[in-house]
């Protein structure tokens, strides 16, 4: 005879560690320890002073993405180790909670999501701001046609030096950041310019309509991508900066870091 | 018997009322002209104090409710959230912004109190009254000051107490207590000169305690001034800007980031975070290949 609630007693049988994401106050109260351990709390804002906790930058649509973000987040604080296996409470098609998914914690999962945000050079704000602006220009685009932008974040003065002008800086003497409410207009109506904004660490927008110069050997992006992805790819396995791309033919939004296509985001789903 | 003088007061009107008493009992038509006479008598100044008391009582409800639409209009109860005085307001089942509403309420109340009393010429507290008057707008500055003192600490010192939270260093939450205290003692000081109290003992006292402040503030702050006041122009006037090539004293590399206070200089995997300072007293070398 078995239950229904067998079902997710085997999911969550033997786990090393429960994770919750984006919980509301009651249900971290009902779950914040689970066999004396507490558990890890994975959301945008640490409502409830979570012990273990694991900051998302963005609240990833793909459920995919966000356990892999949660998981690498909770190995760099050394909440889980290799070889794990934890019970993550996520919610797949609402806000709430409404699946338990088991996976193991391995190195092999380690995409770089998290190591994208928290271990690059720029802050993880300025990281996080791009992205905002990145998905808001492929949501509505500009004028209603899609666009294509390439913004290269963090490592400043190396890529300005790999990099040459392709007409005037606009950003020249300004000292705009992103996250500035006035920004995303500004770089909407710049986005129809050709080339890169380059950012630098602290998220001032050094220059627009920069041609990049990388050397582009050995870098690894799936075929069938553009000249633009390749640029942003190239730049960052020859600098530090990460690269965040709004393809215009399919209006996706990629990130890139050492040369690698770590993300890929659809616009559509923000 | 019955005083006619044109300013009856209130004195003669009642010792005329007291000679009135049945005991003596003059005939009974006398006993009904007093009363309308003493009716004559008494309307055309208390009638008027009583009105002025009625009005007094109307402007101050008034001043009460406009004031404290404007107060809620403006956004001062959330201001004020959470501070001290609102909570030791709301545990005595008030508000600071009725408490404020309601003191300009009083004032305007005791003042027509006031005027009533001397149209009424009460005499013997005429004196007192005069005084009194004089005294209360003084006061009802100083109670407004005191108040507006202890809400301002209070949230003066939440909000440095906000801006602190991300630095976690214990000796850190000395700073807000310190912020509070100086705005409640300035308040008091204007306050205890407001009632006429002799403060110059505790001006001499701010003073030093103003004078402490800067004096070690620019000593502590020195280099950090020099270097905004330097970032500024650097920041305005872009001598050098990202991804140039410098030289700063005997740093060079690659320009990473230009803030007020310090320009981060990069070369072979080091990063220098290099004082504004330095690029003025050192001279900046831009390296052109």
């Amino acid at each position: 005879m078995t239950s229904s609630a067998d079902l997710l007693a085997d999911l969550a049988a033997d786990v090393d560690g429960v994770f919750l994401f984006s919980p509301t106050g009651s249900t971290y109260e009902d779950y914040r320890e689970v066999d004396g351990e507490s558990v890890v709390v994975v959301a945008q804002e640490n409502d409830h002073d979570a012990e273990h906790y694991v900051e998302l930058p963005l609240e990833f649509d793909n459920v995919r993405d966000r356990i892999r973000f949660g998981v690498e987040g909770a190995m760099d604080h050394g909440f889980c180790a290799d070889g794990d296996v934890v019970a993550c409470a996520v919610g797949v098609f609402g806000d709430s909670i409404d699946a338990v998914i088991r996976t193991p914690v391995t190195e092999s999962m380690h995409s770089g999501i998290y190591d994208l945000f928290a271990n690059s050079r720029p802050d993880p704000s300025v990281v996080r701001d791009v992205f905002d602006v990145a998905i808001e220009l492929g949501k509505k685009g500009q004028k209603g046609k899609p666009v294509g932008a390439l913004f290269v974040v963090g490592d400043a003065g190396k890529v300005m030096n790999k990099s040459r002008p392709l007409s005037y800086n606009p950003f020249e003497k300004s000292h705009v950041h992103v996250g500035d409410p006035i920004v995303n207009v500004m770089l909407k109506e710049f986005s129809r310019l050709d080339g890169a904004f380059v950012i630098s660490d602290s998220g001032k927008i050094v220059s627009a309509y920069r041609y990049l110069e990388p050397g582009a050997e050995g870098v690894d992006i799936p075929k069938g991508l553009g000249a633009r992805h390749m640029a942003g790819g190239a730049i960052t396995r020859d600098t530090n900066a990460i690269a965040i791309v709004l393809s215009e033919s399919d209006g996706l939004v990629r990130a890139f870091k050492r040369g690698q296509l770590i993300l890929e985001l659809d616009p559509e789903e923000y | 018997m019955i005083d006619t003088s044109p300013t009856p007061t209130v004195e003669s009107v009642l010792s005329a009322a007291v000679r009135a008493r049945p005991g003596t009992l003059p005939p009974l038509q006398s006993a009904g002209e007093v009363v309308r006479s003493a009716l004559l008598s008494l309307p055309a100044r208390l009638w008027l104090a009583l009105g002025v008391v009625v009005l007094a009582a109307f402007l101050g409800y008034l001043v009460v409710r406009v004031n404290r639409r404007i107060l809620v209009g403006a956004g001062v109860p959330e201001t004020i959230e959470g501070t001290a005085f609102e909570r030791t307001a709301r545990e005595f089942g008030t508000s600071t912004v009725s408490l404020l509403a309601n003191l300009s309420g009083y004032f305007i109340f005791i003042l027509g109190l006031i005027v009533a009393l001397t149209i009424a010429r009460v005499e013997y507290i005429a004196a007192f009254w005069n005084r009194t008057a004089g005294f209360l707008p003084s006061l009802f500055l100083a109670v407004l000051v005191l108040i507006v003192g202890l809400v301002v600490g209070d949230k003066v010192e939440l909000l440095i107490d906000e801006r602190l939270r991300g630095v976690k260093l214990p000796q850190a939450g000395i700073l807000p207590g310190i912020a509070k205290w100086s705005v409640v003692f300035i308040a008091v000081l204007i306050a205890l000169g407001q009632i006429g109290v002799d403060t110059v003992a505790l001006v001499v006292l701010l003073a030093t305690y103003g004078f402490a402040i800067v004096l070690f503030g620019g000593l502590a702050f020195r280099d950090l001034l020099a270097s905004g006041a330097a970032g500024f122009y650097l920041l305005l006037e872009q001598p050098y800007s990202i991804g140039d090539r410098v030289r700063i004293g005997d740093t060079d590399g690659v320009v990473q980031e230009v803030s007020v206070f310090v320009t981060h200089v990069e070369s072979d995997g080091a990063e220098y975070v290099v004082p504004n300072r330095r690029a003025f007293t050192e001279g900046v070398v831009r390296i052109r290949e």
